[in-house]
């Protein structure tokens, strides 16, 4: 009997619940979805839209409430390709560049403040006090670094550059990286570097051989993190950026004053900039959930 | 192991990147700041350096020969600026509604995605992919449904036809953008529409590390599932509860993209956020001291902010178990 039970989906609860509560779950969850998916439809849709179509409407089916248009698609890709792909790349490029040097960064520091016993005389702080320090540094207010970056950047020529934008995610996202990290290692037993080490290997050797392919997961969920953030970020893109490097959140905002509010065409242009991390966060949902409850829930 | 010399040389490779980069863009930057902060600093010199230029001197002028002077003028000006006063109320509202709305929202769909039920694992995914969005993104989506003519907005279609339903001659309509009532409610909506899946996520992950033994003790005990809920689930969850709502209430004090996207701050100062004010005073008007001083205000804000939480969150949870 066991033993049958427990080859069902669902063992036990599934079937002590009444009829109106699973009704009621399947409602709430259906409302829901509807509540999250609605908006991307009606992104999809707007960007096949013509004008008139938008301004009068709404018109919710294509085919019977309106005939959709490839154009707005066909202006991004064809007449405003050459931006269209220039911001796509600024974006790629400094999302990318960020998330590579965050897990770098992140996972050494992790590793360090987990495996070894640090003490900063002069604060008195010990491994604890280190790492809180940095996670605390991701919660301060972006705000207060706006007049020291600019004068910064401004002196160092790093206006308008991916590597000024690179700099400034990575500094943004190491606080996160670390603390995921060192969560991470906390919970690898030592023992396999331990004797990789009797064999002779160094630490260094230990950590890029034995240590990081262990850690495949938590590297995962910090390069994912590392990219969302870059990939949205939008003050300091649009602070530190005015033409070449401008990325795609600074260009989806400034659709405003450019152009007048052609909706179709930024319903084009906002699901071009969303595609990649909606993807990703679908493909890689368990990476982002294990990410986020690091250390959370643990409390 | 940890004594050799390799690994005394190891242990600071591997922690100095982090705190170089953390010392250099971080910690430099916040005193910068503040040092700006009481200077009368602008873009393209200061005012005594521009004062100095017209009169002809262009050697050590200002505080050390450094072409500004000190000054505590930008703390004054703080108390009365109307603006700055708006706005700092304005993120309030954001951060205490907003959170508030999240957690409860979060709180009760993490409840449900806790049910087993088929087709739970894609309907997790579809309820993480606001998360993902571009804040940019979800704000002009928003925009695009918090529109107030049916004609374009499906929301204003649904509310008016909804209105008629219910005995409304004219059904509802809301002036969603231009009302300084209505202004903060619809970004409020949109960013939590945008952040109730990581409440969700994180409080859902919270639930399923809850033993089923606990629960089956209740039910010995002859609780109704209400109970239960009230009584074993929302103690147990406190402690992620303050934490997810922390991170929640940090994150919404740096709110300005959806404002930006949505109002620009309008109408008037009714949606503006402390952030949009600071950037404004910094880049549009080039007032380096002043904006720093702002931003110093918002960083107390902050510090106030974080302080009390944690204390009220160590004082209940030693209440509830020890």
């Amino acid at each position: 009997m066991m033993e049958r039970r427990k080859q069902l989906p669902f063992p036990h609860r599934t079937s002590r619940r009444p009829l109106w509560q699973s009704a009621l779950l399947y409602a709430i969850v259906i409302f829901w979805c509807f509540i999250v998916l609605f908006p991307f439809y009606w992104l999809a849709t707007t960007s096949v839209k013509r004008p008139i179509d938008v301004s009068r409407g709404p018109n919710y089916i294509p085919y019977i409430d309106f005939q959709p248009i490839p154009d707005h698609w066909e202006e991004m890709f064809g007449t405003q390709r050459e931006s269209t792909e220039r911001h796509f790349r600024n974006s790629l490029v400094s999302a990318a560049g960020s998330t590579v040097l965050s897990v770098i960064i992140g996972a050494m520091a992790g590793y360090g403040l987990s495996r070894f016993k640090y003490y900063w005389g002069r604060l008195g702080w010990d491994n604890d006090n280190i790492a809180f320090w940095i996670i605390s540094q991701r919660f301060l207010p972006p705000a207060i670094f706006i007049v020291p970056f600019v004068l910064l950047y401004n002196a160092f020529h790093l206006i308008d550059t991916y590597g000024g934008l690179i700099i400034a995610y990575t500094m943004f996202n190491i606080p996160f990286a670390v603390w995921i990290m060192r969560d991470f290692f906390n919970s690898l037993p030592v023992d396999l570097e331990e004797s990789a080490r009797v064999d002779g290997a160094t630490r260094w050797g230990a950590f890029m051989r034995i240590v990081l392919p262990l850690s495949a997961p938590g590297l995962v969920a910090v390069a994912i993190f590392s990219f969302i953030f870059a990939w949205n970020e939008y003050l300091f893109a649009l602070m530190l950026t005015n033409f070449n490097a401008i990325t795609m959140p600074v260009l989806i905002a400034g659709q405003n004053n450019t152009r007048g509010i052609e909706w179709w065409f930024i319903s084009a242009l906002t699901l071009m900039a969303v595609v990649p991390v909606i993807i990703i966060g679908l493909l890689l949902e368990r990476f982002i959930t294990r990410g986020l409850t690091a250390g959370a829930v643990k409390g | 192991m940890s004594n050799t010399r390799e690994d005394k040389l190891m242990k600071r490779v591997f922690l100095s990147p982090a705190v170089i980069i953390l010392l250099s863009l971080s910690v430099f930057p916040l005193l910068w700041s503040l040092g700006i902060s009481f200077t009368d600093m602008q873009r393209g010199g200061s005012t005594t350096a521009r004062q100095a230029a017209a009169a002809g001197i262009t050697d050590g002028v200002g505080f050390l020969g450094l072409g500004f002077e000190l000054t505590g003028r930008n703390y004054e000006r703080l108390l009365g600026d109307g603006r700055l006063h708006s706005t700092v109320r304005n993120t309030m509202i954001y951060v205490f509604v907003g959170v508030t709305i999240q957690y409860l929202i979060g709180l009760g769909l993490a409840t449900v995605l806790n049910q087993p039920f088929r087709g739970r694992n894609i309907v997790r995914v579809i309820f993480l992919m606001p998360m993902v969005m571009t804040p940019v993104a979800a704000a002009y989506t928003g925009r695009m449904f918090f529109d107030s003519n049916p004609l374009r907005s499906p929301l204003a279609d649904f509310l008016r036809d909804f209105g008629k339903l219910i005995g409304l001659e004219r059904g509802i309509s809301a002036p969603w953008f231009t009302d300084i009532a209505w202004a903060p409610i619809a970004i409020l909506i949109i960013d939590a529409w945008q952040w109730i899946p990581f409440m969700t996520l994180i409080l859902l992950a919270g639930m399923q590390a809850i033993p089923e033994d606990i629960y089956e003790a209740a039910r010995v005990d002859g609780a109704n599932a209400l109970q239960i809920f009230l009584r074993v689930t929302v103690p147990i969850l406190l402690p992620i509860s303050m934490t997810v709502i922390l991170i929640r209430g940090l994150e919404i004090f740096k709110i300005i993209d959806v404002v930006v996207v949505t109002t620009g701050g309008g109408p008037g100062s009714a949606t503006e956020s402390l952030t949009l004010y600071i950037f404004e005073q910094a880049l549009s008007n080039g007032n380096y001291g002043y904006a720093s001083a702002i931003a110093y205000v918002l960083l107390i804000l902050v510090i106030i902010f974080a302080t009390l939480f944690l204390m009220a969150g160590r004082r209940l949870a030693g209440g509830g178990r020890e």
